[in-house]
C-alpha cells in the first residue's frame, strides 16, 4: 500500500514540475548554472567508465566472434551494442550513483534543516527555485554525458581491438555505417531521456520530502538509488521491446 | 583467533547485504537479461541473417559480464551506501575513537566482519543472479523468440562451460572485497558534520562503481586467456 501511495505522490510531483515547464516559469540562469555543475562533476567519471566498458565489450565480442571466424564484424557489432544498449544504461547507472545521490542528499539536507520552510516563509516557491532547475539540468546534461560516454566507449573499443584482437581501426570502423543507423541513435537518445526523467523525478521527490534528521536523509539517498535503478531497468526493457516490435512490423511489411 | 572474526556480526551483515538486496537484485537482473537477449537477437539477425545462436551467445554474455556486474553495482548503491553512512556516523560521533581507547583496533572490529560478509554475500548473490538470469533468458527465448527448450539447452551446452560460472563467482568475490573496503575507507575519512556523512557516502558509491568497472575490465582481460 505504501508503495502505491508513494508512486501516486511521485506522479503528482512530476505533473507539478511539468506544469512549471508549461508556463515557462523558471529562471534560465539557474538552469545553466546547474547544467554546468552536473556536467563538470560527472564528465570525468562517465567517460572513464565508458572507456572501460567499451573495452570489456570488445574483449567479450572478440572471444565470441573468433569462434565463428567473423572477426570482421567486431567493430560494427560492438559499436551498435554500445550505442543501443550499454551506453545509455551505463550512463544512467553512473549518474544515479553520483548526481541522484548528490541531489537527493542536498535537497534532503535543506528539508531537514528547515531551509525549504524558510524559503516558503520568504514568499518564494521552493519547487520553482530549487527543484525545477535541478530537474531540467539533470535531463539536459545527461545528453552531454551520454555523448561523452559513447565517444569514449567507442575509443575504448578501438583501443582494445587493436591490442587484444589485432584489428586496425580502419577495419574496426568498416561495418559501423552498416550496423549503426539512425534508428539506433534515436533509440539511444530516447532511452537516455527516459532514464534521465526517472532519475530526476526520483531524486528530487525523495530529497524534497525527506524527514527525520540526518538518518532520514541517508534513507532518502538509498531509496533514491534503489528505486531509480529498478525504474531504469524496467524502462530499458520496455523501450527495447517496443523497438523490437516496431522493427519486426517494418521488416515484415 | 576465531574470536577476532566476530562470526555473529558477520552473519548480521550478510543478512543486511545479501538478504535485503535479494529482491531488488533478482528483479533488475532478470530484466537486464531479457534486454540482452532481445538486443543480441537483433544484432545476430542484422549481422548473419540468422539468430539460431542467440541463446548461447546471450547466455555467455550474461554469465561472464552482465549478471555479476549489475549485481555488484546494485549492491554498491544499496548496501555500500548503507555501510559508508553507518561507518561515517560512527566516526563523527566519536565511536571509533572510543574503540581505540578501549584498545580495540577499528579495522578488526568494523572492517573485518563487513569484508567477510560482503565477499560471502556477493558470491551468493552472483550465483543466484546467474541462475535467475539464465531462467529469464530461457523464458523469453521460449515465448517471444520461439526457441524450443531443447534448442536453448543445446545451444547453452555448446557455448558455456562450468568454468564460466566459477569465474563469475570469483569476480563476485573480488567486487565484494572492493565494496566493503572502499566504504570503510571513505567512512573512516569522513569530515565532521551531517554534510560530511552525505559527501563520504556519495564518494564511496562513485568510487566503488568506477573501481568495479575498471577491475571488471582487468579481470575480463586476464580470464580471456583461460577460455
Amino acid at each position: 500500500m505504501s508503495f502505491l501511495t508513494s508512486l501516486g505522490q511521485g506522479v503528482i510531483f512530476l505533473t507539478t514540475i511539468l506544469g512549471y515547464f508549461k508556463r515557462l516559469d523558471f529562471s534560465v540562469n539557474e538552469v545553466f548554472e546547474q547544467i554546468w555543475k552536473v556536467t563538470k562533476e560527472s564528465a570525468l567519471m562517465t567517460s572513464t567508465a565508458g572507456f572501460f566498458v567499451g573495452a570489456i565489450m570488445t574483449i567479450q565480442f572478440t572471444l565470441q566472434l573468433n569462434e565463428f571466424g567473423a572477426l570482421g564484424y567486431l567493430g560494427g557489432l560492438a559499436t551498435s551494442g554500445t550505442v543501443r544498449e550499454i551506453g545509455p544504461l551505463l550512463i544512467a547507472f553512473m549518474l544515479s550513483g553520483k548526481i541522484g545521490a548528490y541531489t537527493s542528499a542536498e535537497l534532503g539536507t535543506m528539508r531537514v534543516t528547515e531551509q525549504i520552510d524558510a524559503l516558503k516563509c520568504l514568499g518564494a516557491d521552493p519547487i520553482r527555485e530549487l527543484v525545477v532547475p535541478r530537474f531540467l539540468a539533470i535531463i539536459l546534461s545527461s545528453f552531454f554525458l551520454l555523448g561523452f560516454g559513447l565517444v569514449m566507449s567507442i575509443l575504448g573499443g578501438v583501443f582494445m581491438a587493436r591490442i587484444f584482437g589485432g584489428i586496425s581501426p580502419e577495419e574496426y570502423f568498416r561495418y559501423v555505417p552498416q550496423f549503426v543507423h539512425l534508428g539506433s541513435i534515436v533509440l539511444s537518445f530516447l532511452k537516455c531521456l527516459l532514464f534521465a526523467i526517472i532519475l530526476a523525478t526520483n531524486c528530487s521527490f525523495f530529497g524534497f520530502y525527506a524527514s527525520g534528521g540526518a538518518l532520514g536523509v541517508g534513507r532518502a539517498v538509498v531509496k533514491t538509488a534503489v528505486i531509480t535503478m529498478v525504474g531504469i531497468v524496467i524502462a530499458d526493457w520496455i523501450t527495447s521491446q517496443i523497438a523490437d516490435v516496431i522493427l519486426r512490423t517494418v521488416v515484415q511489411s | 583467533m576465531m574470536k577476532k572474526f566476530r562470526i555473529p556480526e558477520s552473519m548480521k551483515q550478510i543478512e543486511f547485504i545479501a538478504w535485503q538486496s535479494l529482491p531488488v537484485v533478482l528483479f533488475c537482473v532478470a530484466f537486464a537479461a531479457v534486454v540482452t537477449i532481445l538486443e543480441s537477437s537483433f544484432h545476430m539477425r542484422m549481422a548473419i541473417q540468422n539468430d539460431s545462436m542467440v541463446p548461447g551467445f546471450a547466455a555467455m554474455l550474461i554469465l561472464r559480464e552482465l549478471a555479476v556486474v549489475v549485481t555488484a553495482l546494485l549492491v554498491t548503491s544499496r548496501a555500500g551506501a548503507g555501510m559508508a553512512a553507518e561507518i561515517s556516523s560512527m566516526k563523527i560521533t566519536e565511536q571509533v575513537e572510543a574503540l581505540k581507547m578501549l584498545g580495540i583496533q577499528p579495522w578488526s572490529y568494523i572492517w573485518l566482519p563487513r569484508f567477510i560478509a560482503s565477499v560471502v554475500s556477493l558470491v551468493i548473490l552472483t550465483a543466484l543472479a546467474n541462475s535467475f538470469c539464465l531462467f529469464s533468458a530461457f523464458w523469453v527465448s521460449n515465448i517471444y523468440l520461439g526457441f524450443s527448450q531443447g534448442m536453448f539447452i543445446g545451444s547453452l551446452q555448446r557455448f558455456i562451460q562450468f568454468q564460466d560460472f566459477l569465474l563469475s563467482l570469483a569476480k563476485g568475490a573480488v567486487f565484494g572485497a572492493i565494496i566493503s573496503t572502499v566504504s570503510y575507507y571513505f567512512g573512516m575519512n569522513c569530515k565532521d558534520g551531517a554534510d560530511g556523512v552525505g559527501n563520504s557516502t556519495t564518494n564511496s558509491v562513485v568510487c566503488s562503481s568506477l573501481l568495479i568497472i575498471i577491475v571488471d575490465f582487468a579481470l575480463g582481460y586476464m580470464f580471456s586467456f583461460l577460455y
